[in-house]
């Protein structure tokens, strides 16, 4: 019963923040800092083929032109010279769970990554730092022509020159500096790929595990589903906390296609060392669908904002976003939509809370181009207050171009009551459920897009933030 | 004498996104005619009002450096917002909503200040008109101060005029300060000719109960800019503004509108009613700041925009920033074309398109027009409304 | 005498956030079963004292005391005092968005009782309870009090009543703004409490609407912060003929 949800048994924080300890002749590392020779050395490593070594170089060359931005949080605690951009183990990736070396193996466990997929998923990837350490695909949905793999093989495979054709096409290494950073010292993720008119009934997961400490994790995700098929992808991720930097640049690009719909839920709970900068983008096509369901619990300093391109006349985008910036965090979340289609759609509405001096940032744009007649944009941000030692900022922005759009807003931002609080406590709540209560209420219209497992984890997340541990 | 000017004007209080180019707008427009740099006379000053004419720009921002510690009172707790750029006008006397580029351009040129003192406990029910009349090729530069003691109240009404076709340059900086009490009601209407240059640059401190009301309308001109920052300092002040604008042609207007909440049940209300068409450009940058310390407090930020050519291009950032868990802020935005669901109503009742959009266009503007508080002017804006639709 | 008391108000004075003070030496004295009025003219001070039985933190007490079962309750937290039997349906009852109206009760069920709730058999009581009180089944679903019109909000409070079975209930203004239909299946709910219960009551109320279908032991009269006057159950009577006037001039 989903309805159950507020009362959960006490959460153990220790279900993300255990270390292993990584025996250091398992694994391989790259030295820290990043210079030509490293970025030759992951290529290296990876077995790229040419162009993609040449792409690597011309990256890092973007990254030593491109300045940090001036607008977002302070990324000052962040030095390259001490991240390492390449830790792997030296196993190589298993298609068998039983294979999988046996220390990878607990991580995930604790997780509950295995059971997860025996339950409730068409298919599974985990990462390990740098590598993809398992992969697996339910039969039925392999039957299907669905092909869920790590990039890397994919790009000496049957699908290379679809892969050559869209990689970083979408997010160019101009984008910003940490896309081209990205670009340069890319590796694993995953490579989906779902033929016309296929229906995936289950959703597809992929886990993150950073594990290392002072190591940087670059993942590459590159989704896309053709005409007329169906697809929820879930991302999740976790570290545990170290006292030194963590920095995530994944890249994720999602190619939405003609009656298509593909659904990318996230619930992102990063450890709070970690510099979460990551750039996720999607391009639909006539009458397509991109829905973003999107949780940030974790990591010291976010910037994260997916993108939706409406490229095709009647497509679609709906984000639903929560976030929630705690004691020492600073998340700059939102959203980005362009509008270049005709009749083209969005919906943004996200949620946050701030509380113990943690810094909310809602930031966000709506672009409706000129070629987008009878464009409909909808924007709406709650912010809940928790105390005064917080920040919770709202910063949108519109661009509209044509005055055939309809275009709505509305921004809110107040703290919980003291009456709801009372009134709640009047039926025999303490002051803590009470308060806890109220902030799942204003989480409920995100909780209430995630299968049910995630719904329980991001509540859990919730109660074990507003607990103050 | 001629002027260049080159100037960083309306910056957001916090950076964004720099594809959307709308941190910060320029004023760059060389060998521009000055020919006036003081603000006309009053059409009488009423019984307590004092007036000081011709005071150069930084003397007569001394009443605000004198009180800078209470108007920037520190709130003691750390924590800008990312992407703050709030260092960058600490030169100012007083922050305004264009910033430290106007006070550069105003003491560089040596443009005198007139200062308008209302002395305690007085009500002056006539308001102080400022008629500008500005000939073609003209161009001018004027500051003021109004300085409103304990528990007074005053109207200015400034009146920007020209002919429908003039062309030259009109920059203003009008600066405010409600002491205990007291309030200021300053109206300003914009009606230059197609061809004008013009910057309108406010900015306003509110001690305890101090209030300042704004009735601005912007519909003339080429190239408009407009900015204002108000200062909420003191417990229970209140800022109040109603802003109409229409922009044709190929114009702009950019605005930067700044309710700054750090006394404590202090209250901002700003709407926005406007109208673009042909190749019109806006863009409106509007933030609620509410610091820590201003618990209580309430803001609110409306815009309501009404699209009426393909060619238009709207830019709106309604911005809100939040330290404090006790406050009430919220945001709301319309923008499209007429409604479908209006238009079909009207048709029913036997009125075309042309004739709906007409009575829209009015009805946005009139609804800020009708609140100017001097029945000549309200007239002869409404009537220059009627005369563009 | 005492021992057998449920709530005891002894000399009780109230200030809102540490102002002026609105309520002054208010005695009252609640057996178990018995049904009290407490009737005033506007801005007498009756929902200041429901909201001080029940510990909103905003009302001060500045004297007295209030015993709940022999025990002190003055300084105890309202969650506490609702665990411990007491009930108080609001004038206004607060709107939770996010939560349902069934999954609030059941939450508020498993607090006051630690017990966990089986749900086929809360589900059957919450459904013959909506019954009572003429609230349609998908009421249950909704998010707690958001959308509800005035007499909706009532029932749900009566509905929670009903679901909870406190020892003693406050009642604040159950009544007000509900048309005669509305009043009657909300005083239907509060019998069936008086019914199934050896429950106390007291009913805050202006005007005697609610009362005529119950029984009541006790009406007390309040003007300005004090009790002027208590009267048995024919004293609602004769207010609503004759109104307050014969008290506010006292």
């Amino acid at each position: 019963m989903s309805e159950n949800k507020q009362i959960v048994a006490d959460i153990d924080r220790s279900l993300y923040d255990f270390k292993d300890v990584e025996n250091e002749k398992d694994f391989y590392r790259m030295e820290e800092g990043l210079t030509k020779e490293t970025v030759l050395k992951v290529s290296e490593e990876k077995n790229d083929p040419e162009w993609m070594r040449d792409f690597r170089l011309h990256c890092l060359d973007l990254y030593e032109q491109i300045k940090m931005p001036n607008w977002g949080p302070s990324i000052e605690g962040l030095d390259m010279d001490r991240i390492s951009s390449y830790v792997r183990h030296k196993s190589d990736m298993k298609g068998k769970w039983e294979d999988v070396p046996e220390d990878i193996k607990n991580t995930f466990e604790k997780l509950g990554i295995p059971q997860a997929e025996r339950e409730s998923l068409a298919g599974v990837g985990a990462q390990y730092d740098s590598e993809l350490v398992y992969h697996n695909v339910k039969d039925e949905v392999a039957a299907q022509g669905v092909i869920y793999t790590d990039l890397e093989s994919a790009l000496h495979g049957e699908y290379a020159d679809m892969i050559k054709e869209h990689f970083m096409k979408l997010v160019p290494p101009t984008d910003h500096k940490f896309a081209a950073l990205h670009g340069a010292v890319w590796s694993g993720g995953s490579f989906v790929y779902v033929p016309k008119g296929v229906k995936v009934d289950i959703p597809l997961q992929s886990y993150f595990r950073l594990n290392a400490a002072g190591a940087g994790q670059f993942e590459h995700t590159l989704i896309i589903v053709d005409e007329g098929a169906d697809l929820h992808f879930i991302e999740g991720c976790s570290a545990p906390k170290y006292n030194v930097a963590n920095l995530h640049a994944g890249c994720v690009e999602l190619f939405v296609g003609k009656n298509a719909r593909l659904r990318y839920s996230t619930i992102e709970n990063w450890s709070k060392n970690m510099y979460n900068l990551n750039t996720k983008r999607a391009l639909v096509e006539e009458n397509g669908i991109m829905e973003w369901v999107s949780g940030s619990f974790g990591s010291h300093t976010s910037y994260l904002y997916p993108m939706t391109i409406l490229k095709g006349n009647d497509s679609k985008m709906e984000f639903t976003g929560i976030t929630f910036a705690g004691k020492g965090q600073n998340l700059d979340t939102g959203a980005k939509v362009v509008h270049q289609g005709e009749r083209t759609t969005s919906v943004i509405s996200t949620k946050s809370i701030s509380k113990d001096g943690g810094i909310g940032t809602y930031r966000s744009s709506v672009t409706i181009q000129k070629t987008a007649k009878k464009a409909k944009a909808s924007v709406s941000c709650d912010s809940l207050m928790l105390d005064s030692i917080s920040r919770a900022d709202t910063i949108p922005a519109m661009d509209i171009r044509t005055d055939d759009a309809d275009v709505g807003h509305e921004a809110k931002i107040g703290r919980i009551s003291d009456e709801a609080v009372f009134y709640l406590m009047s039926r025999g709540i303490s002051e803590e459920d009470a308060k806890a209560m109220i902030v799942s209420g204003f989480a409920n219209p995100v909780s209430k897009e995630l299968p049910l497992e995630y719904a329980v984890e991001m509540n859990n997340l919730i109660k074990l933030e507003m607990s103050g541990h | 004498m001629n002027a260049d000017l080159n100037m960083k004007v309306n910056v957001l209080p916090v950076y964004t996104y720099n594809f959307l180019h709308v941190n910060d707008s320029t004023i760059n427009s060389s060998d521009i005619k000055i020919d006036n740099f003081s603000t006309p006379s009053a059409n009488s000053l009423p019984n307590g009002v004092e007036l000081k004419k011709d005071v150069s720009f930084e003397e007569a921002g001394s009443i605000f450096r004198k009180n800078k510690d209470r108007i920037m009172v520190s709130t003691g707790v750390p924590g800008e917002p990312n992407g703050d750029t709030s260092g960058r006008d600490d030169g100012q006397a007083l922050r305004t909503g264009m910033g430290i580029d106007v006070d550069k351009l105003m003491i560089e040129l040596g443009v005198k200040t007139d200062i308008f003192t209302v002395s305690e406990n007085t009500k002056v029910s006539e308001p102080i008109i400022l008629h500008y009349d500005m000939a073609d090729g003209e161009g001018s530069l004027s500051a003021q101060v109004v300085h409103a003691c304990k528990n007074s109240e005053v109207t200015v009404i400034m009146d920007y005029n020209s002919d429908k076709d003039a062309s030259g340059f009109l920059g203003v900086s009008t600066r405010l300060l409600a002491e205990e009490g007291a309030r200021i009601t300053l109206v300003k209407t914009q009606l230059l000719g197609k061809e004008f240059l013009h910057f309108d640059d406010i900015g306003a401190a509110c001690f305890d109960k101090g209030e300042v009301k704004l009735i601005s309308l912007e519909l003339g001109g080429k190239q408009n800019w407009n900015g204002c920052y108000t200062n909420l300092v003191g417990k229970e002040s209140a800022f109040n503004c109603d802003m109409g604008y229409l922009c044709r042609d190929d114009h702009s207007l950019d605005l930067n509108y700044v309710a700054d909440h750090r006394g404590k049940k202090t209250n901002a209300l700003m709407q926005f009613k406007g109208v673009l068409m042909e190749e019109a450009q806006k863009t409106l940058r509007f933030t609620i700041d509410f610091k820590n310390g201003s618990a209580g407090s309430a803001g609110d930020e409306q815009e309501d925009t009404l699209l009426l050519s393909p060619d238009v291009v709207n830019r709106t950032m309604p911005i809100i920033l939040c330290q404090e868990e006790d406050v009430d802020g919220r945001h709301g935005a319309t923008i499209g074309q007429l409604g479908e669901d209006l238009l079909f109503y009207m048709q029913s009742r036997g009125i075309d398109e042309e004739e709906a959009k007409r009575i829209m266009i009015k009805a946005r503007l009139e609804s800020v027009s009708r609140l100017i508080p001097d029945d000549e002017l309200s007239q002869k804006v409404q009537y220059y409304i009627q005369g563009i639709v | 005498m005492s021992e057998q008391s449920l709530l005891q108000v002894k000399d009780l004075s109230v200030s809102i956030d540490n102002e002026l003070p609105i309520l002054h030496n208010i005695n009252l004295d609640i057996k178990p079963g018995e049904t009290h009025v407490l009737m005033g003219p506007n801005g007498a001070g009756k929902s200041t004292l429901g909201f001080t039985l029940m510990g909103n933190p905003h009302y001060n007490v500045t004297d007295g005391k209030i015993i709940f079962e022999g025990q002190d309750i003055t300084d105890l937290s309202t969650d506490k005092r609702a665990k411990a039997g007491m009930f108080l349906s609001f004038q206004n009852p607060y709107e939770v968005p996010g939560i349902s109206l069934s999954s609030f009760i059941r939450n508020a069920y498993h607090a006051q009782t630690g017990a966990p709730v089986k749900l086929l058999a809360f589900q059957k009581q919450l459904k013959a309870a909506m019954e009572i009180l003429s609230m349609d089944e998908s009421y249950a679903d909704r998010d707690l009090n958001v959308g509800f019109s005035g007499g909706e909000k009532k029932k749900a409070e009566i509905l929670q009543l009903l679901m909870l079975s406190p020892k003693f209930a406050i009642l604040d203004e159950t009544d007000s703004g509900l048309d005669v239909d509305a009043v009657r299946t909300v005083s239907k709910g509060v019998e069936e409490y008086q019914k199934k219960k050896d429950g106390a009551l007291l009913i805050i109320t202006h005007s005697t609407k609610i009362l005529e279908s119950l029984h009541v032991d006790y009406t007390h009269v309040l003007v300005k912060g004090n009790i002027v006057h208590t009267g048995d159950g024919t004293l609602v009577e004769e207010i609503n003929e004759k109104g307050f006037e014969r008290f506010i001039q006292d």
